[in-house]
């Protein structure tokens, strides 16, 4: 079985940097985009299982990307995970009803994040079937 | 007529057949009202000229002669209609009289005035000439004013003998006092006291007559006066209107501040010069019945002038009493305090600005910290777990380090975005209800490893059958750990940090959490302090320091917010306990908006059950929310209440609606909610089942308040063994 394809959207190129290594070692395979448009043309381009979105992005709202994902009939079943530096006090409700599975304020915990990561892809049940045999 | 000098005096004094005149002053009853009189005014009483017609009628009529005294018995004015003979001797003879006019001689001097002065009543006096005089005391209130007197005149037919003595005595014409003596008919004693009595009353009727001309002149000159004072004040509207509120008057200032001329505004409602909304809400009638009620009634708001512009006015109302009738009207005064009004919307504006540019601030700085925050953590977490390959161990220590800050940094940042929100009231608090223990349980899981890392002994006693709390279980956790955290950073190795849980003493209603240390402990006058933001006791810093000492801020407000309240007792040395309150969970209190009499009018409430089947496995937050909302749409608000998640967890599957309503309402909302939930995709669940069961309201001889607090109680068993059975409450 391939490895499952991640697309983080994040302008802060550190935090892309870090993140996709630990994602790596999960066994994921890692594409990135640091504005709307180029992560717009990496999802055509690679089609990935997962998006991890960042809200404040250049040359547009991190909202407009989540919006546009859930229009495009090729998008529509990609869960997108929201990575933010924003208050969830504000964010978080208007993010889940536009389709986003769950909602992280930066920093998220590496456990939690992960679980997040797991659970949009599917993967809870054959891992812990995994487990069992 | 004989004269005899040796005759003694003789005064008759009697009481007239009506009440003394002189009393009648006071009004009902006998009281002497007490009567400021200048001298003027006392002067003007007396008038002479005033007098003089009345005199001289009376004089003329009763054939005697009449004239005004002073107290002292002086004639005001000359003597009018005086008598033939007392003219004759008088003219005749150098002797001087003392004390009265009237007298010819005396062998004593007349009293007559005085004692009519004293006494209060007409006085009754004849001379050495055989003249008879009374004389009529004239007093209002207490003021002795003066007298009339009248008469010189015979009380009995004179003989010759008496006449020529007289005429010898006197030197005048024995003839001529005999022709003068002849034409005059004598006057009785009893003619002579209905004269007086006549005259009394006459004269007591003219002064009170001459005082209300007086009151009258003072009363023209005072209103001329307030005219003259109201119509001149130029800075304060001031206005009256009758008892429905339409202006009877209108001043120079009330012009210049509202713009109406007095011309158009008289007779119209004053609630013209109050705002749309404010005419909407019955403000101008709200306030003369508050007027009317409490005798003032004083208010500060908009109001519009005649061109629509808008002022902000301080405005007084008080009632008019005019004789004690209490509809007469009112009077207004009204300040323009625009100025000062827009003096204090600018510095509330500039509060506001400041606030939100601090706000602004502040979240801006934990916003921008966030990103390379994570950087750094992801940095650090992937050289921890290996992912650029293994790590010597002195290395992975520092980098443990490293990740400890990087978590201190968060919570920082966390704290600064708090801190933002109180200042901006923007920190919401979601009550709910939930089991104090369990929230203490997770505390001390969060804790557990700080603690252990100290060799510190974490535990908790926590009363059994405690209630459960209705606050922000999230918020309340957060308070919790952050004074956890803080007894366990201020506590040394091996010390003990408590956590504890029970009903409030001072107040049932609420229960108290505590946690206490074996640390250095606070003085008392840092106790208060604490709390404040930025505050960090000082002597505490060389043991630590650590975190912007946001923490102690943060969870007063959160405390306080959820209407509790914290606070720390502490002994230096020997350690610190900071308790704080959370209010307990209460149907009877959620249940105050809906339990109104209206409501109650059947007497009874009921309990509708919905259980939601749960699915195992399946993550049901969403589905339970929509069927609060299809819930929430299909009841009356304001006369069913849908309690909140009302158990531990979000996912509790059996939801209550209390109803005021009788058994028919309640099957109608019942089938309501069914057809609802037949609408609702369910997908492969169960159908939602939905029970009733109804509380009569207890014996109607019990107060209302405390027939409510039954019911709730009530209410809250039913829950509880409903929780119980669904094993959500243990």
């Amino acid at each position: 079985m391939s490895a499952k394809k991640i697309l983080i959207v994040d302008d802060d190129g550190h935090l892309l940097l870090g993140l996709a290594a630990k994602l790596k070692t999960h066994g994921y395979a890692v594409f990135s985009a640091m504005d709307g448009i180029s992560a717009m043309a990496v999802a055509r381009q690679e089609v990935p299982d997962l998006v991890l979105l960042d809200l404040g992005l250049p040359g547009g709202d991190g909202f407009l990307v989540l919006e546009r994902l859930r229009q495009m009939t090729e998008f529509v079943a990609i869960p997108v995970i929201v990575l933010s530096a924003r208050d969830p006090a504000t964010n978080k409700d208007r993010a889940l009803r536009a389709g986003a599975v769950a909602f992280f304020q930066k920093p998220p915990a590496n456990r939690e994040l992960l679980g997040a990561i797991r659970n949009a892809l599917g993967e809870e049940v054959a891992l812990s079937q995994f487990l069992k045999t | 007529m004989i004269l005899r000098e040796t005759e003694q005096m003789e005064v008759k004094r009697y009481i007239p057949r009506t009440e003394s005149p002189s009393c009648d002053l006071g009004g009902a009853g006998n009281a002497i009202v007490e009567i400021d009189l200048s001298s003027q005014e006392r002067s003007q009483l007396l008038d002479v000229a005033a007098w003089s017609s009345m005199l001289e009628i009376y004089g003329r009529t009763m054939k005697v002669a009449v004239a005004l005294t002073d107290p002292n018995g002086t004639l005001l004015g000359q003597c009018r209609n005086a008598q033939p003979i007392w003219a004759l001797v008088r003219g005749a003879t150098n002797e001087k009289v003392i004390g009265c006019s009237f007298c010819l001689t005396r062998l004593s001097p007349c009293t007559a005035v005085a004692d009519a002065l004293r006494t209060g009543l007409p006085t009754m006096t004849r001379d050495q000439a055989g003249l008879t005089h009374v004389a009529v005391p004239l007093t209002l209130g207490r003021h002795l004013l003066g007298a009339i007197i009248a008469g010189q005149v015979l009380d009995r037919y004179p003989d010759s003998l008496l006449l020529e003595r007289a005429a010898k005595r006197f030197g005048v014409s024995f003839q001529l006092l005999w022709d003068l003596s002849s034409k005059q008919r004598p006057i009785s004693h009893v003619a002579m006291q209905m004269a007086g009595d006549l005259l009394s009353t006459l004269g007591q009727a003219f002064v009170r007559q001459r005082y209300g001309a007086i009151l009258e002149a003072r009363i023209a000159q005072t209103n001329g006066r307030f005219r003259s004072l109201v119509e001149g004040v130029t800075d304060y509207a001031l206005f009256t209107t009758d008892h429905v509120g339409r202006v009877t008057s209108w001043n120079i200032g009330a012009e210049r501040m509202l713009g109406y001329p007095e011309a158009t505004i008289l007779g119209q409602y004053f609630s013209r010069i109050f705002t749309v909304d404010d005419i909407e809400g019955g403000v101008p009638e709200k306030q003369l019945l508050k007027a009317y009620r409490e005798g003032r009634a004083e208010d500060e708001g908009w109001r519009v002038r005649e061109d629509q512009t808008q002022l902000w006015a301080d405005v007084i109302i008080t009632p008019l009493l005019e004789e004690e009738k209490a509809d007469s009207g009112f009077a207004v005064v009204m300040e323009n305090v625009t100025d000062r009004r827009k003096a204090a919307i600018e510095l509330e504006a500039a509060r506001q600005e400041r606030i939100n540019l601090q706000e602004r601030f502040l979240s801006h700085v934990s916003h921008e910290l966030r990103t390379p925050l994570t950087a750094l953590y992801f940095f650090i977490t992937n050289l921890l777990d290996g992912v650029v390959g293994d790590l010597p161990l002195l290395q992975r220590e520092h980098l443990e380090f490293s990740l400890e800050n990087v978590k201190q940094l968060r919570d920082m940042v966390d704290d600064l975005l708090d801190v933002s929100r109180i200042e901006t009231l923007k920190l919401n608090v979601k009550p709910r209800q939930f089991v104090v223990s369990r929230l203490i349980e997770e505390a001390l899981r969060t804790c557990r490893g700080n603690a252990v890392s100290k060799n510190i002994r974490l535990g908790s006693h926590i009363a059994s059958d405690l209630p459960s709390a209705w606050a922000d279980r999230a918020r309340l956790l957060q308070v919790l750990v952050n004074l956890i955290d803080n007894a366990i950073k201020f506590t040394p190795d091996s010390g003990a940090v408590t956590l504890g849980a029970q009903l409030f003493a001072d107040d049932r209603s609420f229960l108290c959490l505590s946690v206490s240390d074996t640390g250095c402990g606070i003085t008392p006058d840092q106790c208060e302090m604490v709390f404040d933001r930025l505050a960090q006791v000082k002597a505490s810093t060389e043991v630590s320091r650590k975190g912007l000492g946001l923490g102690l801020f943060i969870s007063r407000e959160l405390v306080v917010q959820q209407h509790g309240r914290i606070w720390v007792d502490s002994q230096v040395g020997r350690g610190s306990t900071f308790s704080f309150t959370v209010p307990v969970f209460s149907v009877a209190t959620l249940c105050e908006s809906i339990f109104t009499p209206s409501n109650l009018m059947a007497g009874c409430v009921t309990v509708i059950v919905v259980d939601v089947p749960p699915i195992v496995g399946e993550v049901q937050t969403d589905y339970l929310a929509e069927i609060r909302a299809i819930l929430e749409r299909s009841i009356l608000a304001g006369h069913d209440l849908l309690l909140p998640a009302a158990a531990d967890n979000e996912s509790a599957t059996t939801l209550f609606i209390i109803a005021c309503a009788e058994t028919s309402r309640v099957e109608a909302i019942s089938s309501c909610l069914r057809e609802a939930l037949d609408d609702f995709d369910c997908g492969s669940r169960a159908k939602p089942r939905i029970s009733a069961t109804t509380l009569r309201l207890a014996a109607n001889e019990l107060p209302w308040k405390q027939r409510i607090v039954d019911v709730s109680r009530r209410i809250e068993k039913l829950i509880q063994a409903r929780l119980l059975d669904k094993g959500y409450l243990g």
